[in-house]
């Protein structure tokens, strides 16, 4: 078969690859051919007979449907002749039979697919007065989203949606004839999590979304491309905004990423961005009456500088810290690192889940590599919970091309009923299992491996040897022609958690896929904000602070050298370490063993969207816009950096991010009493106290330059010199679709990275013990789900803990009773589930669940945690 | 022409002719013996040269589809068609009763023939009694050897089992039976691909309706080319004709094909009752074309009836004397086929009800002056535009009644204006 195939639609010779669609072939001739089934990203069906073209050929013209003919070489067609028309007028007059000319309160007016071709290429005349059927409006097909029956054209784009990409058939015809409907089964609703794809999809308004609906007329709004925030995914998404609020979220397509779905956190968990109870001026602790009050920016940024700055001088730079959120963009990030290692003068930097997660710095080769791959070894991360739209890929390949999956889990997740082997392990063993996984391949492997296991088993002389335990997983391995190797941080915190990394990494390297090992974080910028050096130990671009080089490169750029010796690390800022800390965008002390021991610091600061628990226990708290008001990047979890710009009016007095931490440099700068252009030095100047003078005094040398940064843009042009591989990333060059950076760029000591395969101690629950697994669950009680819509907020589970049903029978314990679960660390009362997918011998209380049960119990800390249930 | 001496019905009139051993002593499963010591290329060789053309409606060679299954697919399918729905139609209820084990030795060959080591039986679920002879028939099947494994010491092995259908006209399209085999809502599929390349759980699957299974067995022990010398030009072998409606004697006649319908119905059937004259004939079940009186002389063979502008269809001859109402005629066919239509696309779903509700109006005296235009104009958006055949026959009553009686939806429609 030729690769192109030449045919003529209207007379216009169009040339397209074989086995392109008519329908396709003519989108690519310009010309129009209406349709509702039809869907690029769907199979073709053919249900609603729009695209009935002729095709022109020696017997004579046959019509038939261009969605579901292929093109053939020296194929005719006429799409305008009086037959054609004919029919799409018949054929829209029967769609519109039945349905309901609401258009003037239905979402979907002013974007309607059926709407414009009944303009296009409808009669102008109904010829029918007979009533219409009724049906159900107003259905719920999920708690997210509405079904309106009569506006319904059966187009089955929803069906077929949830079908081919989510393998969920939760949608269905029923009835038959002139009564078929589309419904859910009895008792099942919509669960998939990227279900709100098909409100996207659906070519009229009868899927509308639950939390926007009636908030918008579609010509009203202002649409920004944007990226969703909340998983290091990074989706391409629309925030459409009307008269200053967010008024829904829609998918955008990026082939790269998201193709052009999107999950349902995505799409629906935008309430925060303009809920009620959003911070909407600075807040300073009355030094009289010791609550929190309402300031101005001057005064509450002033009080930062004074109170950081005294400890400074009291103490030493060290004993300040900052710990921000991987949510941050790449411009906040690197500026809060630069505020403490350049003016401060501390590697004291750090985020929840940073330096303790021992994260392979490149993130995923690419996640259309995901297509291309073979097998997907899937070690402590479900990709269903933790980022949908990989799930959605990785079924994609599963299910079109074969792709089989290898789970090594805690937890049966929902992608181990795929082809492939699940490994169930109990956590803190995975290290052990894939050293016996990586021996095993490498025996398999004859000679060389032989050699190489003698090398490895030199170093881990305990090592178990080469055991015939998974003779099919070794064989899955080694068919493998390009697998991708996925971990998560549950396996990667602490000491355990280096361990498996690098057993993980001598597996893949094994197999000689060294470079397909890929870690997925938990913060939607989790990749840029490690890549802006905020960590303890890593400079921007991942220089170790030690590298005398780079510190003096930075030097230059900054002013200001950041010191060499690594800073103190999130736990232990938390558990002491600094007198005076900086917390931006992380609710840290929602843990109350946390807020107990911010409770002992001299001085607090918290820049947030919400009065947080941990910013109620702040001294001041900044003000800050979400990512939808403010400019930045983002950079997602195959390194790809896209642009979020600001899509809405900042909310009160917030400010972005980069913009407080650049008053506040400013401030200190002004503090210090030089490098400042702006002005505001002059007014601070005169009544320096004393530490500020003592300071300038012992301070010799280079000064910091000054922090001259009108835009989030010119920000990312000096994050384009302090990274070498954001050199590039200029915002205008990263467009609507964004760059990726070449995992090849970075050379700086990460490919020997003190990895080893060190010797992991395997742990087993002692008798009536079980062991804590506390991996994600997608609608969880993070904070954003807190503030979201009451339509999301109810999907906030109560929080339960869940056994295997065999342990709960042996325990005689009742699922549905309220147990008290205690650890070294903690104790919690939680209802009492039963769940197939735990494995025996553990209890699995999912991450982030409200009042942060499994965190309480010491889940998250990278050591396995033996749990007693009362 | 010779009187014909029934091929195909030859045991169903024997007591207890359902039981294997009858059909064993009446020369039972001696076409299966032979086709084994047969290659299967050369029993699809034979099949093909015999002209046998499917007997479910479509009328595709059989040897032919055959030989569109890929040789080297691993896995094939055989889906036997007892799906029998379409009104006017009893033939395959009649052998599946009275005759199952004539139709289970075809399907042995048949499998044999193509390479199948698992068939299905999609059934009608109404067909109560035939549920539990082909149940029976198969088992017995299994205890004699020509089920299971090594038949007759052949080698081959084949499965067989029986699924019911749940009540859908539309399981009768082959697509649609092979998505209800899945358990899944029955709708027909697109096609290409075609069920000999993607059938039953993606698999190479092979369709064929249970007379045409039938013949298979005697086109094995007589020979293609006895076989070949039955029939007309383009339509070989016997078929039964199932007669009914205003005749003296309606039921399932054998002939074969091109036996003129006017000797059917006059001969065979016993004429039309009260002596009374014929005023239309659907000559092949109700989704084909009506034929008025001048033309029942036409030879019953496919080309002989297309070429009348009908269809040979299932061979379900209806007749309807001069008394007839023909818009109730239209309007209780239409109203089958509305209550039939899956839903699946816009014109059959929805088009379809707004004609039924119009030929309602004009039936019950309620009509509009433009109604019979309207009709017209539903029909046009219908027939020939829907995903398959069903909503095209669905216009045909409507259509060639309109061709026909003109007059008579003008009467009832004047009847309306006088009110």
């Amino acid at each position: 078969m030729p690769d192109q195939v030449t045919l003529t639609i209207d007379d216009v010779k169009v040339t397209v690859p074989a086995g392109t669609l008519v329908v396709d072939a003519a989108k690519a001739a310009g010309i129009d051919i209406p349709v509702f089934c039809s869907h690029p990203k769907l199979d073709p069906l053919g249900a609603c007979r729009m695209c009935l073209v002729e095709f022109v050929g020696s017997r004579g013209s046959r019509l038939d449907t261009a969605c579901t003919v292929r093109v053939a070489e020296g194929m005719a067609v006429r799409t305008n002749t009086e037959q054609v028309k004919a029919v799409r007028e018949a054929n829209l007059g029967f769609i519109l039979i039945n349905h309901p000319l609401d258009c003037p309160i239905c979402d979907k007016g002013g974007e309607c697919p059926l709407q414009d071709q009944t303009m296009a290429y409808g009669p102008g005349v109904s010829q029918f007065v007979e009533p219409k059927r009724h049906k159900n409006k107003r259905y719920p097909i999920s708690d997210l989203i509405l079904l309106d029956q009569e506006r319904c054209i059966l187009c089955w784009r929803c069906i077929r949606y949830l079908e081919e990409w989510e393998d969920k058939p939760q949608l269905g015809l029923f009835e038959r004839g002139g009564e078929t409907m589309i419904d859910t089964f009895p008792g099942q609703p919509v669960d998939a999590k990227t279900s709100g794809s098909i409100i996207d999809i659906c070519p009229v308004g009868a899927l509308t979304n639950r939390v926007a609906r009636f908030r918008y007329r579609p010509w009203e709004l202002k649409k920004t491309p944007s990226v969703c925030n909340h998983c290091p995914v990074g989706c391409n998404l629309r925030l459409d905004e009307r008269v200053h609020a967010l008024r829904r979220i829609v998918a955008r397509e990026n082939m790269a990423v998201n193709d052009e779905w999107i999950c349902d956190k995505g799409r629906f968990v935008h309430q925060f961005v303009d809920h009620p109870e959003r911070l909407k001026k600075p807040l300073v602790r009355d030094a009289q009456r010791g609550t929190l009050r309402e300031a101005t920016w001057d005064e509450a940024l002033d009080r930062v500088v004074e109170k950081l700055g005294a400890l400074v001088e009291a103490n030493g730079p060290n004993t300040v810290g900052g710990i921000a959120s991987p949510r941050v963009s790449n411009e906040a990030a690197y500026l809060f690192q630069k505020f403490f290692r350049a003016l401060v003068g501390t590697n004291n930097v750090d985020f929840a889940g940073g330096s303790a997660v021992r994260a392979w710095p490149t993130g995923l080769s690419a996640i259309t590599d995901i297509a291309r791959s073979d097998l997907i070894v899937l070690v402590g991360f479900d990709p269903s919970e933790a980022a949908p739209l990989l799930a959605v890929h990785i079924k994609r390949v599963v299910l079109r091309k074969g792709a089989k999956l290898l789970i090594i889990h805690p937890r049966r997740i929902e992608l181990a009923k795929y082809p492939g082997a699940y490994l169930p392990v109990l956590p803190g063993n995975e290290a052990a299992l894939l050293g016996e996984l990586a021996a095993a391949v490498q025996a398999s492997k004859g000679v060389r491996g032989q050699e190489a296991r003698g090398k490895q088993a030199a170093r881990n002389p305990q090592s178990p040897g080469p055991g015939p335990q998974y003779p099919d997983v070794v064989a899955l391995l080694a068919a493998a022609k390009s697998p991708l190797f996925i971990y998560g941080p549950d396996v990667a915190r602490g000491e355990r958690g280096r361990a498996t990394v690098a057993a993980l990494l001598n597996l893949a390297t094994a197999l000689g896929q060294g470079d397909k090992l890929a870690y997925i974080g938990a913060g939607a910028n989790e990749q840029g904000v490690r890549d802006m050096g905020l960590l303890p130990d890593t400079l921007p671009g991942y220089a170790p602070v030690s590298d005398a080089a780079v510190r003096e490169r930075l030097g230059k750029l900054w002013g200001l050298q950041p010191p060499a010796e690594a800073g103190q690390t999130c736990a232990r800022m938390i558990g002491g370490g600094v007198k005076g800390l900086f917390v931006m965008g992380d609710n840290l002390a929602a843990l109350p063993a946390v807020a107990e021991a911010l409770r002992k610091l001299d001085f607090l600061v918290v820049q947030d969207l919400f009065l947080t628990e941990t910013a109620q226990l702040a001294d001041v708290v900044l003000p800050a816009c979400s990512f939808a008001e403010a400019d930045g990047t983002y950079t997602n979890l195959e390194r790809r950096v896209q642009r979020g710009p600001q899509g809405i009016r900042a909310v009160g007095e917030s400010k972005a991010d980069w913009a407080i931490l650049t008053a506040l440099a400013e401030k200190w700068l002004a503090a210090e009493g030089r490098g400042d252009r702006s002005g505001v030095a002059p007014a601070a100047a005169p009544e320096l106290p004393d530490w500020k003078r003592k300071k300038r005094k012992a301070k010799t040398g280079p000064a910091a330059k000054p922090w001259n940064y009108p835009t989030a843009q010119s920000v990312l042009e000096e994050i384009g010199k302090a990274v070498p591989f954001y050199a590039t990333m200029r915002w205008e060059a990263l467009g609507e679709g964004g760059l990726q950076w070449s995992a090849r760029d970075l050379r700086v000591g990460v490919r020997d990275s003190g990895l080893s395969n060190t010797q992991s101690p395997t742990s087993n629950p002692r008798p009536g013990e079980f062991l804590l697994v506390s991996s994600p669950l997608f609608w969880d009680a993070s904070l954003f789900m807190q503030y979201a819509a009451d339509q999301v907020r109810q999907l906030i589970p109560a929080p339960f803990v869940a056994l295997n049903p065999a342990d709960l029978a042996t325990a005689k314990l009742a699922e549905g009773s309220q147990m008290t679960l205690t650890s070294p660390h903690g104790s919690v009362i939680l209802t009492l589930k039963a769940d197939a997918s735990v494995q025996p011998g553990t209890v699995w209380i999912p991450a982030t669940l409200p009042g942060l049960p499994a965190e309480t119990l010491g889940g998250g800390r990278g050591e396995p945690i033996s749990v007693v249930v009362r | 022409m010779a009187e014909w001496e029934p091929v195909l019905l030859a045991n169903v009139h024997r007591p207890n002719s359902e039981k294997i051993g009858t059909y064993l002593a009446h020369g039972g499963y001696q076409a299966l013996r032979k086709a084994l010591s047969m290659s299967p290329e050369a029993v699809v060789a034979e099949v093909k040269a015999s002209g046998l053309r499917g007997r479910g409606g479509a009328g595709f060679p059989t040897g032919v589809k055959w030989g569109f299954l890929p040789p080297d697919a691993p896995v094939k399918y055989l889906a036997v068609n007892t799906d029998e729905g379409e009104p006017g139609t009893f033939k395959d209820r009649l052998i599946v009763e009275r005759d199952p084990h004539a139709i289970l030795e075809g399907v042995i060959i048949a499998a044999y023939a193509i390479g199948a080591h698992r068939a299905f039986v999609y059934i009608r679920g109404e067909f109560f009694l035939g549920v539990k002879r082909w149940i029976k028939a198969i088992a017995d099947a299994y205890q004699h050897g020509f089920l299971g494994k090594d038949i007759l010491g052949s080698g081959f092995d084949l499965d067989v089992s029986v699924h019911r259908g749940a009540g859908a006209y539309i399981c009768g399209e082959e697509t649609a039976m092979l998505e209800s085999l899945e358990g899944k809502r029955g709708q027909p599929r697109l096609k290409p691909p075609y069920p000999a390349q993607v059938g039953l759980w993606g698999r190479p699957t092979i369709v064929q309706n249970v007379e045409t299974l039938a013949n298979v067995p005697h086109i094995i022990l007589r020979g293609a080319a006895w076989y070949a010398s039955i029939g007309t030009e383009q339509s070989k072998g016997p078929k039964i004709f199932c007669v009914s409606g205003h005749v003296n004697r309606p039921g399932n006649y054998e002939l074969p094909l091109g036996t003129p319908l006017r000797e059917i119905i006059e001969k065979y059937a016993g004429g039309v009752r009260y002596g009374r004259h014929i005023k239309a004939v659907i000559p092949g079940g109700v989704s084909t074309p009506m034929l008025t009186a001048r033309q029942i002389d036409v030879p019953m063979a496919f080309e002989t009836l297309a070429a009348a502008g009908s269809a040979l269809g299932t061979g379900a001859v209806i007749v309807m004397d001069e008394t007839t109402d023909m818009v109730e005629v239209a309007r209780r066919i239409t109203d089958f086929f509305v209550h039939e239509s899956c839903g699946a696309c816009v014109p059959c779903r929805l088009g379809g009800f707004r004609m039924l509700e119009r030929l309602e109006a004009i039936a019950r005296g309620r009509g509009r002056p433009d109604d019979l235009a309207k009709l017209e104009s539903l029909a046009r958006g219908i027939s020939g535009l829907t995903f398959c055949p069903l909503g095209t026959g669905m216009c045909e009553p409507v259509l060639s009644g309109l061709a026909l009686y003109r007059d008579e939806f003008v009467a009832r429609l004047n009847t309306a204006a006088k009110r």
